[in-house]
């Protein structure tokens, strides 16, 4: 056998994983067609990186059930960092530093603190993260922000984009279990929009309990910039997926269970159900003028469908729903048939007929028969969009403008080209494709099953994330990236855009508790320190660390007493990140460049504990330890 | 008053002693009037003409149109809704319901509170919704004659026969054209679905969560979609045919556990049968013929592939995978059109094993005349060539057993050929 036909039938076989072409045999046969020969249509570039090459873009990953944001290169599919924000870090101490618990628990509803405190806790340590979006200026990411929803204990978190941690976590009365989130896009963000998807009383205290008559769902906009909750909305039916115009007008969500089912044969009832169409100044000029109910402290407005004050309008949209995506053409908003093989396209200048009394369908423009199961849909800059069909697992591209024309009566096509992805896609994301910058360069498919694709690794699998170059006419699947549980949606930032820095400013307000601790305390948390301040059974440990030695090589301390260890890095050297970890005491944290972290544990345990950086740091990183002395109670 | 006295009152003692039968004028409101005092069990004859009213049937009473009377809801809701057990109506033909998807619209809608409505032999026309079952438990709809509408917008249509949550419904003998889907069910379970014929539709058959249920000998031809069956487990799918369907011929998504044998599915001009993420179920006796291609296989496994035919796919079987797949039993396998192999003891099994997934089927579908070849040297060539080098990436099937001749089902004889 010649070289030549081997390499055909290894052609073969790679032709039948991804796609059903196949030439190479046919080709060495003498008779068929010519695909081997084929000219590959222009790439968006390579997307496998050499050692040392720098990617185009900043991936942003949620992570579902795992509870942390990830950060990959695009389009190596690179995983860069794991930035720990719902979830409970054990390599960075998130959940065990003052600092984290600070931001864990100090937007906590009361009797959520009760309920933890019941439970033996002071925070939840799981959450559900689905959706991580960026902050916006004018349309496009601005690389303030990074937002983010918990669905499974319904808050909204914030990380910083500047030191990528997260900053802020809030949970959101009156709603229950966060699902779509989107910050507004124009002039700024502005509010960051929440759907709250599971049906309770409004008030959800015991009193009201089987009977889903009483049941409501909330809509919530934050303040972004304070964090604070601005206003609340009561809906019809239940909240899914949310995404906003690029005026800054109008808010989209969609609504699996415009029944208030609490089964699924109650929620499959309806052939249609809808998506709520928010008036963002309607709302604001209602609160505005009194026209709502004060609920923990929220100013919630009544926008059910028979509520009268014109803020919200429910468009009928057939069987299901699921995605909400706003086009980069700034007028279109697409929204997904899940159980439709439909996706329903809205035009947002019709809208204010709708809200003077005008079809609420008047405002669809098109609704193309796409494939089975469409979720989610992405955008070039060439007026195409991209559907991730669940069922037929597949991406669909299609013409937006003849989708329009189509459904004015013109006999076209609207589908472009569709590519088998592996397997059964969710979310997709496009380059920059949730702005108005949108480049048509590269697709994520977020396929929910990998199946076979990868080694096996026993029951419990990788997700599968693929890799889609669209900047041909045809879209190529060119990588699969499998990930650990479960990221549900993506966006791809350009570089430019994002400018993190490399060490921590001394002044940043992340340990203010601390800093205000050291200075009644008498200690310069930004110099060399190695001071232990007794106060009747606190004590309280400054230390500060530089390669490959902290300040403090032992301490003594009683056994019962609290002790809190704040440790400073002095280094300033990029990527020198100390760490902390108190062995056998179940403590660890990280410090990175120029931070300070502190943890607070009580010494319960007699006798000697050596403490050692555990995030390597020097060629004498396992020198880098010291002793903490425990006397016994009773010595 | 004299509108009373046209209406003729008969006792049926062999019937039952209570039951009435009650011959109605044709007039607007009669049907409502005589219903008010329509006893339980009666029945209530329409006259030839059209009923110019919507009809709420709320005590178990047999409406019968006699072939010969029509009820024209003059666009408002639905035309008959059934909401009391034990209803039946046949014979009538029903036109004239309103266009709202969120009232569901429909010819004939059996609610929740209708324990077995007998829906029987009606003609169905250019509703929004034919007949739609809405949680009717152990309800019958046959022979009935259902013509959706033709707008331009599939969106805007609605589907011939629709069921939700309907458990042990049966859905017999009718014939369903025009609308969105034949019969689309969401959300049921033991329902029947047997003898029914469906054109120029999106799907013949949209089926989602619908655990236990039969469908059987149906015909779907010319529709986008023939038999799209999701999410469901313990369905039997037996004997239907598909012919000139335009998507796929037979659809399986997250199926599991079920019958799947006897189908016959012609010139589809994507997929035969897309098996997809659907697993352990019997999958055999069926026929697959002229489709762009036979099988497309994929993320399902433990299925039992035996004793179907692919007959001229242009590709026979598309599989995704790296891992193998053997398609055949206690030493039978698939009859595969492309397969040039010998049988020398003539037990009509091939004496070697066949991989259904290489590309030879591409070229014998573009080009026919290649079929000359199947014995040639370079032919033979290349199929040593994949026996005797595996191909670099792992994965593929494997019919150690492949038959020599086809097996046609019972079901091809359902309709005409061409040869």
């Amino acid at each position: 056998m010649t070289d030549e036909t081997k390499k055909g039938l290894s052609m073969t076989r790679r032709g039948v994983l991804g796609t059903a072409a196949t030439g190479a045999i046919a080709a060495t046969a003498g008779v068929g067609s010519t695909m081997l020969g084929a000219t590959q249509a222009k790439a968006a570039g390579k997307f496998a990186l050499e050692p040392g090459e720098l990617d185009e873009y900043y991936g942003f990953w949620s992570s579902g059930q795992t509870g942390e944001l990830r950060i990959l290169g695009v389009p190596s599919m690179r995983e860069l960092m794991r930035v720990p924000v719902f979830n409970r870090c054990s390599a960075t101490g998130w959940g065990q530093t003052n600092e984290s618990l600070k931001i864990l628990t100090e937007n906590l509803l009361p009797e959520t603190k009760e309920f933890l405190a019941a439970n033996g806790k002071v925070t939840y340590d799981n959450g559900d993260l689905h959706h991580p979006h960026m902050s916006f200026t004018d349309g496009t990411y601005d690389g303030r922000f990074l937002f983010m929803n918990d669905k499974a204990n319904t808050r909204v978190a914030r990380v910083r984009c500047d030191v990528m941690k997260c900053d802020k976590i809030i949970e959101i009365p009156n709603a229950h279990d966060i699902h779509g989130l989107r910050p507004q896009k124009y002039p700024r963000t502005g509010y960051v929009f929440a759907n709250g998807e599971h049906e309770a009383p409004l008030v959800n205290d015991g009193k009201i309990l089987d009977d889903p008559s009483q049941y409501v769902n909330i809509f919530t906009a934050i303040d972004g910039d304070t964090m604070e909750i601005a206003w609340q909305v009561i809906v019809s039916g239940n909240l899914d997926n949310t995404d906003c115009d690029y005026q800054g007008n109008y808010a989209f969500s969609t609504s699996y269970n415009s029944e208030m089912g609490v089964n699924l044969s109650e929620m499959t009832e309806n052939e249609t159900d809808h998506v709520v169409v928010f008036d963002l100044k309607a709302i604001e000029a209602a609160v505005e003028a009194g026209n709502y109910q004060e609920l923990k402290g929220v100013k919630v407005v009544d926008g059910r469908k028979d509520s009268g004050l014109n803020v919200t309008k429910y468009i009928p949209i057939p069987n299901s729903p699921h995605g909400v995506n706003a086009c980069p053409d700034k007028k279109h908003i697409m929204i997904n048939g899940k159980l439709s093989p439909t996706v329903s396209v809205i035009d947002v200048t019709k809208l204010p007929d709708v809200f003077g009394g005008a079809d609420p369908r008047s405002a669809i423009v098109a609704e193309p028969q796409l494939g089975l199961g469409p979720l989610h849909t992405a955008f070039d800059n060439r007026g195409n969009a991209y559907t991730t069909l669940f069922l037929d697992s597949q991406v669909v591209k299609w013409d937006i403008a003849k989708a329009i024309e189509a459904y004015g009566g013109a006999d076209v096509d609207p589908i472009v080209d569709k590519v088998d992805v592996q397997y059964q896609p969710g979310h997709n994301s496009t380059s920059m494709g949730e702005t108005a910058e949108a480049d048509g360069k590269w697709l994520i498919s977020m396929n929910k099953f990998s199946k076979d694709r990868f080694l096996n690794v026993g029951p419990l699998k990788p997700e599968n994330e693929q890799l889609i170059d669209i900047s041909g006419d045809k879209m190529k699947v060119v990588h699969d990236g499998p990930t650990f549980a479960e990221p549900h949606d993506s966006i791809i930032v350009h570089r430019s855009k994002v400018t993190p820095a490399e060490t921590w400013q001394r002044n940043d307000p992340t340990w203010a508790d601390a800093r205000a601790q050291a200075e009644a305390d008498g200690v310069d948390l930004d110099d060399y320190q190695d001071t232990i301040i007794r106060d009747g059974n606190k004590v309280r440990v400054y230390m500060s660390s530089q390669a490959p030695s902290f300040s403090i090589e032992q301490f003594t301390v009683k056994q019962g007493d609290e002790v809190t260890v704040i440790v400073t890095n002095l280094d300033d050297i990029d990527d020198l990140t100390h760490g902390f970890c108190m062995a056998n005491f179940g403590v660890a944290m990280e410090i990175g460049p120029q931070a300070t972290s502190s943890v607070t544990f009580v010494a319960e345990r007699p006798g000697v504990h050596w403490y050692y950086c555990q995030w390597f740091c020097h060629a004498l990183h396992m020198e880098m330890r010291g002793r903490m002395l425990v006397e016994p109670r009773n010595g | 008053m004299k509108r009373f006295l046209s209406f003729c009152l008969l006792f049926l003692s062999a019937v039952s002693l209570h039951a009435a039968e009650w011959d109605l004028p044709v007039r607007a409101g009669a049907i409502s009037e005589t219903l008010a005092q329509a006893a339980d069990g009666d029945t209530l004859r329409l006259g030839p003409g059209t009923y110019t009213e919507t009809v709420v049937l709320d005590k178990p009473v047999i409406l019968d149109g006699q072939g010969h009377a029509t009820i024209d809801g003059q666009g408002q809701g639905s035309v008959i809704t059934v909401t009391a057990d034990g209803v039946t109506v046949k014979g009538v033909t029903v036109i004239g319901s309103g266009s709202s998807h969120d009232g569901i619209d429909s010819g004939i809608q059996l609610k929740k509170t209708a324990y077995a409505p007998q829906i029987l032999n009606n003609v169905v026309l250019g509703n929004l919704y034919g007949i739609d079952i809405h949680g009717a438990k152990d309800a019958l709809v046959a022979g009935n004659r259902i013509e959706g509408r033709l707008d331009h917008r599939m969106n805007d249509r609605g589907n011939g026969v629709y069921v939700w949550n309907a458990p042990g419904a049966i859905v017999q003998g009718n014939d369903i054209r025009y609308g969105r889907d034949g019969i689309f069910v969401n959300s049921s379970r033991k329902n029947i679905f047997r003898d029914n014929i469906f054109r120029e539709l999106r799907f013949a058959v949209h089926f989602m969560y619908a655990n236990g249920s039969t469908v059987s000998d149906n015909i779907s031809i010319g529709n986008d979609l023939g038999y799209a069956i999701m999410f469901t487990k313990n369905v039997e799918v037996i004997g239907n045919v598909s012919i000139d369907d335009r998507e796929h011929g037979i659809a399986f998504n997250y199926t599991n556990s079920s019958d799947i044998r006897d189908n016959y599915v012609r010139s589809a001009q994507q997929k035969c049968a897309f098996l997809y993420n659907s697993h352990k179920n019997d999958f055999s006796g069926n026929w697959f013929e002229s489709c762009d291609i036979g099988i497309h296989f994929t993320g399902s496994d433990k299925n039992r592939i035996v004793g179907n035919s692919f007959v001229a796919n242009r590709t026979q079987v598309k599989l995704v995978t790296t891992k193998w797949y053997e398609w055949s039993e206690d030493g039978e396998g698939n009859y595969y059109s492309d397969n040039a192999a010998y049988d020398v003891n003539g037990d009509g099994i091939a004496d070697a094993p066949y991989r259904p997934n290489d590309s030879m089927d591409h070229v014998l579908w573009t080009q026919p005349s290649a079929k000359l070849l199947l014995g040639s040297p370079a032919v033979q060539l290349v199929r040593w060539s994949q026996s005797a080098f595996p191909a670099l990436l792992p994965g593929g099937v494997i019919d150690s057993h492949p038959l020599m001749t086809p097996v046609t089902p019972d079901a091809s004889g359902k309709v005409s050929h061409d040869g």
